[in-house]
């Protein structure tokens, strides 16, 4: 019977910090990006998102458990496909033939509510983290 | 091969469950927004049909509502989880201590 070993359990945990960190990072990135009127592409920013898959941890492989064993990654980080919010300002230099401005239609409300709830899930993370951790220093305490 | 009694070999069985299934655990909480995910749990060990063995199986733990992408992790669920696996583990490796000083006093000279 073969099995994983605590460095398995830190890695899956350590796969869902660092999902974690993206979005938080991706968050950040649209708060900071709000009032982006032209991105690298020419129009406004696009909210961007990030999308998780589960994957399989290389530490488990060969455990009979490998199959229910899974960690997180980032599978994509998707573009906001709504539409920009226009904004009548003809003097604006990104104004188009109309006077109108297009601010990416960013919710600074919706991305709070993202960031906390990336730190929330990161926090998590660690808690289990350093129960494997905490685990692992007892079986050394055997016997003493 | 026992080591004096079967009590050790069947003390060290449960570390390596509530390892594995710590793992198992640690994995639902990761994947705390993975769209369509539904968390995962190992059953206790029951005897197998030689007497010898034990069968470990997993199954999908039910978890929470199910969210509108499908994932159904509740995350209070599943720490509460990890915590009541942490303590059995605890409880037996400080079982194993204890009967590894027990072996030793009966090895010893009783002193």
């Amino acid at each position: 019977m073969s099995t994983t070993d605590f460095f398995s359990a830190m890695e899956v945990s350590a796969s869902g910090l660092s999902a974690q960190r993206t979005r938080m990072n991706v968050a950040s990135s649209n708060l900071a990006n709000a009032q982006t009127t032209q991105a690298a592409d020419g129009g406004a920013y696009k909210r961007r998102d990030v999308v998780m898959k589960s994957t399989d941890v290389p530490g488990a492989q060969g455990s009979q458990f490998q199959q229910f064993i899974k960690g997180v990654a980032v599978e994509q980080i998707t573009e906001d496909q709504r539409p920009p919010r226009l904004e009548y300002d003809p003097g604006h230099p990104h104004a188009n033939a109309e006077g109108y401005v297009a601010y990416p239609n960013i919710n600074p409300v919706e991305e709070m509510v993202d960031m906390i709830t990336a730190s929330r899930a990161y926090e998590a993370g660690i808690t289990a983290m350093s129960t494997a951790v905490n685990m692992a220093e007892r079986a050394l305490g055997i016997g003493r | 091969m026992p080591a004096i009694d079967g009590s050790l070999e069947t003390l060290q069985a449960a570390l390596t469950y509530h390892r594995e299934r710590h793992t198992v655990l640690a994995g639902n909480v990761a994947n705390l927004d993975t769209p369509g995910y539904r968390p995962l749990d190992l059953s206790r060990p029951s005897p197998g049909g030689d007497g010898q063995t034990q069968v470990i199986t997993s199954f999908d733990d039910g978890g929470a509502f199910q969210g509108p992408d499908g994932n159904a992790v509740s995350l209070e669920r599943e720490l509460a989880k990890i915590d009541a696996n942490r303590t059995r583990y605890n409880t037996t490796a400080e079982l194993v201590s204890r009967r590894i000083a027990m072996l030793r006093y009966a090895a010893g000279d009783g002193t």
